[in-house]
């Protein structure tokens, strides 16, 4: 599949898309959302730690957010990633 | 630049604000000296019975009002409000310019007022922004600081001479044609007109502005003619939806109602609840709710107050009605129940800003108060709190009466959420001080209740119980921190956009320029 | 000390507000729901969710249980997999039918706990009995397996199920309700009642959970936090209950120093189920240790 998507707009997640990208491209990601600016770090390090511990070295990560916590965004990230690359079962 | 007394740097002169700042040195530090401002003495010849002109133009020629002069206003028609915007318009087409307004609020009905700050018709403001207004003046849209003042400390200013009202414009719900103003009447009725009396008393030039002009004298005089200059008639003062609500209501909102449990019990685990408690509350949110637990429990106990007091709601003057309080005092009347009541029941007293908070008179209402459950944008380690700047260090809340119920009541709680979203409310260092810790007795979150060291007598009369989980702050502190992670910190720069009066006249704090959205 | 339940708060797994806070308005237990608040579509992203939120979020001292997909779902095996190496304190099962859906449960709980050296037997199963069938046999299945500790009846699914419809009172769930409390004390585990569904009605609620009391209930499931307070009330014995059930407590306490086989109180003699009910009492206000 070309993207996936796990996460809602509601207060504290975020709605993470994940977009196939080329081999070798690496791992693009854009952000928005409310208080953006001071979380911007924190979430790059978060959502690139978790596709690095998921093996995943090339997609393009949309992340809307709304206040997402360390744990929210992992799970989020995780899972879009993981459904986009084939899913379950 | 100098330290004051909650750490924070102030420099000796600010711009559009003083060349010799007064540095906050303690909650009960500054004493005053001189005595109070008058306004020039005047006569009204008897061969005159009337003082209504033909529209705000013809008030604005006769009051002599120049460019670079102050104006001011009261918000008692809040979010409803038609009148500030309709006489800045008229300045505007008159070509007056540069004038410094002093509102007691600003609505977000007033957002009317960017083009006119964009246009130098309105030089300073002297009082709260929000909204876009708030916006424009955080990003450094306008030339001299936005100065901040108290419920209280707004009347301390003016009655000292810190500031002089070169001309006031009262919006008045109904008045007679010889200046006699009530706001208990007419089709914009707003109930109290508590913020309105200071500048009655001390502007140079007193200009009603009413919608309902009726025959001479009118019922239920607030402000009397003895104060008034001018009196205008026009189509409508304001929209009464955005002036009262109707039935204020009780959160249903668990997070809200949790937190306001546990303020609730703290009030009744203390020393202060007991026969004759007095108390105050917000009109709605988590404050109403806990204030409708301590009525329960008040029921339950059999404990009647003496006095209900603020922003008064139909949840004040039902108290009033069932007997839970011998009086309310009123200083702003928020729904259609409270403007019903204050010329009806004779225990429901208005009372100005003066009478409510100013630390400078005789003794101020907030002085009797025993407990107030007051909210926060944050808190910190010292207890001080910030009500004015958001997560983004955007000035867009004004101060209210937080400083003075604070500092004036035994037992000063405060309520917020741990985190809004992911943002802490409970920090190491609030990003700006409106209130000292000094006079800050508890922080009440969802997470739990961590009461000031200070108030050691509170520590030892509490018992922690499931009912009410004790923590200390730097518990609260550290929780925040590790929801939240890392965080950049606000990118500021310099330049100071706005003043944080403490009530005294003593500079708490400032407000810096931030980024661009 | 008894393990109260009085109420289990559904945490929607796609949630992350109330996933994260639910533990705060201290219902007795949280139950992270994998099941029917989550949609099809959003089944992996709450099961992700639901994991990190046990491996990082602190329950304090909330029972914590994940309601999983039915057996009759292709995704009961995967929930079980990725929530039980986290320490949770038991799963809450759909539309139990019979005792053998119990061992394949058991087994597979087991086959978990094994791989990942937990504890064998710690993890504790809650059967939601939604149709005739389970709640026909609700006494094997409550006996089915050891980690079996408690047993609820269903309510819009049994409504179904019966071909019925929600009446006032809910007529139509006065036997199955019956039914599920006695089997559940006839098996010596935990009857809990079903969720009531209107969160505006408060005097609805209460009166609910006040016959359900009677009748021999330890608790409810709660889908909203303001129903909390209302339930604890009504499980929490009133002064009056505590005063009454210290002092029979206390006479038959004499009696036994004394070596006297009857127990009077108030000049009244007071038989020894009565005695039981005041221990009873006590114990679920904090105030006697004890129980089973």
């Amino acid at each position: 599949m070309k993207t996936a998507q796990a996460g809602t707009l509601e207060s504290m997640d975020c709605l993470v898309t994940a977009s196939a990208a080329e081999r070798g491209k690496g791992i693009f990601i854009t952000m928005e959302g409310a208080n953006i600016a001071r979380f911007r770090d924190s979430i790059l390090k978060t959502a690139k730690a978790t596709l690095q511990e998921l093996g995943i070295k090339d997609v393009v990560l949309s992340i809307q957010f709304n206040g997402a916590n360390d744990v929210v965004l992992k799970a989020r990230v995780e899972a879009a990633a993981r459904t986009l690359m084939g899913g379950e079962e | 630049m100098a330290v004051n007394a909650v750490g924070r740097d102030i420099p000796s002169s600010i711009p559009g604000y003083k060349d010799d700042v007064v540095l906050f040195r303690g909650a009960t530090k500054r004493l005053p000296k001189g005595n109070r401002y008058g306004k020039k003495n005047r006569t009204t010849f008897f061969t005159k019975t009337d003082k209504t002109l033909p529209n705000i133009k013809a008030a604005i020629r006769e009051s002599g009002l120049q460019s670079g002069m102050t104006i001011s206003f009261h918000h008692h028609l809040r979010n409803g409000d038609y009148v500030v915007n309709m006489v800045l318009d008229a300045c505007a087409e008159m070509g007056i310019k540069d004038l410094v307004i002093f509102p007691t609020a600003l609505f977000g009905v007033h957002k009317h007022l960017t083009k006119h700050i964009q246009k130098g018709v309105i030089r300073q403001i002297q009082g709260s922004v929000n909204g876009p207004i708030g916006q424009l003046a955080s990003e450094g849209g306008m030339e001299l600081p936005v100065v901040l003042r108290s419920h209280g400390g707004r009347p301390r200013a003016v009655i000292s001479g810190d500031v002089k009202i070169d001309v006031a414009f009262i919006a008045a719900p109904t008045a007679d044609k010889y200046g006699n103003l009530t706001g208990a009447y007419g089709q914009s009725a707003c109930g109290s007109l508590g913020y309105a009396h200071t500048d009655a008393d001390y502007a140079e030039c007193v200009v009603a502005i009413t919608d309902n002009l009726v025959e001479y004298p009118a019922p239920y005089i607030q402000i009397p003619q003895t104060q008034v200059d001018y009196v205008v008639q026009v189509d409508k003062i304001g929209d009464p939806a955005g002036i009262v609500s109707g039935t204020t209501r009780v959160t249903r909102d668990p997070m809200r109602l949790l937190i306001a449990r546990y303020a609730a019990k703290l009030i009744e685990s203390s020393p202060y609840f007991k026969e004759g408690i007095s108390f105050q509350t917000g009109a709605g949110g988590i404050s109403l709710a806990a204030a409708a637990y301590v009525r329960d429990a008040m029921r339950k106990k059999g404990i009647k107050g003496s006095f209900g007091l603020g922003g008064i709601t139909s949840f004040f003057v039902d108290m009033l009605e069932e007997g839970l309080f011998r009086q309310l005092m009123d200083v702003q009347s928020f729904d259609l129940a409270a403007v019903e009541s204050i010329s009806r029941n004779a225990a429901h007293v208005e009372i100005s800003a003066d009478w409510y908070a100013n630390p400078w008179n005789a003794g101020c209402m907030v002085n009797m108060l025993d407990t107030v459950v007051l909210g926060a944008t944050e808190v910190d380690r010292d207890f001080n709190v910030n009500v004015n700047t958001e997560s983004d260090g955007a000035l867009l809340h004004g101060i209210g009466g937080h400083q003075d119920t604070a500092s004036g009541a035994k037992l000063t709680i405060i309520t917020t959420p741990l985190l809004r979203g992911r943002i802490p409310s409970v920090v190491d260092s609030v990003y700006t001080v409106t209130t000292p810790g000094e006079v800050v007795d508890a922080v009440v979150t969802e997470f739990g209740v961590a009461i000031n060291p200070r108030r050691q007598d509170l520590m030892d009369a509490i018992k922690p119980s499931k009912d009410l989980p004790l923590v200390t702050i730097d518990e609260l502190v550290e929780k925040a921190k590790k929801l939240a992670g890392d965080m950049a910190p606000i990118e500021h720069t310099d330049r100071i956009i706005g003043v944080i009066e403490y009530r005294d006249g003593s500079v708490i704090d400032v407000v810096r320029q931030i980024k661009k959205k | 000390m008894m393990a109260l339940r009085r109420t289990m708060l559904y945490l929607p797994g796609n949630n992350p507000n109330m996933l994260m806070r639910g533990h705060l308005f201290k219902p007795d237990g949280v139950i992270l729901d994998l099941e029917d608040s989550v949609s099809l579509g959003e089944k992996e992203a709450a099961r992700t969710l639901v994991r990190e939120t046990l491996k990082n979020v602190d329950f304090g001292e909330c029972e914590v249980t994940v309601r999983i997909n039915g057996l009759d779902t292709p995704f009961w095996k995967r929930d079980l997999e990725e929530v039980i190496p986290w320490g949770i304190d038991g799963i809450r099962v759909p539309k139990v039918e019979t005792p053998q859906d119990v061992k394949l449960l058991d087994e597979a709980i087991s086959e978990i706990e094994n791989k990942h050296n937990l504890p064998e037997g710690k993890v504790q199963i809650t059967c939601l009995l939604e149709t005739a069938l389970g709640i026909w046999n609700a006494y094997h299945i409550a006996t089915a397996s050891k980690r079996v500790t408690a047993i609820c009846p269903g309510g819009e699914d049994l409504r179904a199920d019966l071909k019925t419809s929600r009446s006032e009172n809910s007529e139509e769930l006065v036997s199955p309700r019956r039914m599920v409390v006695l089997a559940a004390h006839a098996a010596k585990v935990d009857p809990l009642d079903t969720v009531f569904a209107d969160i505006t009605d408060d005097e609805g609620l209460r009166r609910e959970t006040q016959w359900v009391k009677q009748i021999g209930y330890q608790g409810k499931s709660v889908i909203h936090p303001n129903q909390i307070p209302i339930i604890h009330d009504v499980f929490t014995p009133t002064e009056k209950e505590i005063a009454q059930a210290q002092k029979i407590v206390q006479a038959a306490k004499e009696a036994a120093e004394k070596g006297l086989g009857a127990v009077s109180v108030d000049g009244k003699m007071v038989d020894r189920p009565v005695v039981k009910r005041a221990e009873y009492v006590l114990q679920r206000a904090g105030l006697l240790e004890g129980g089973e």
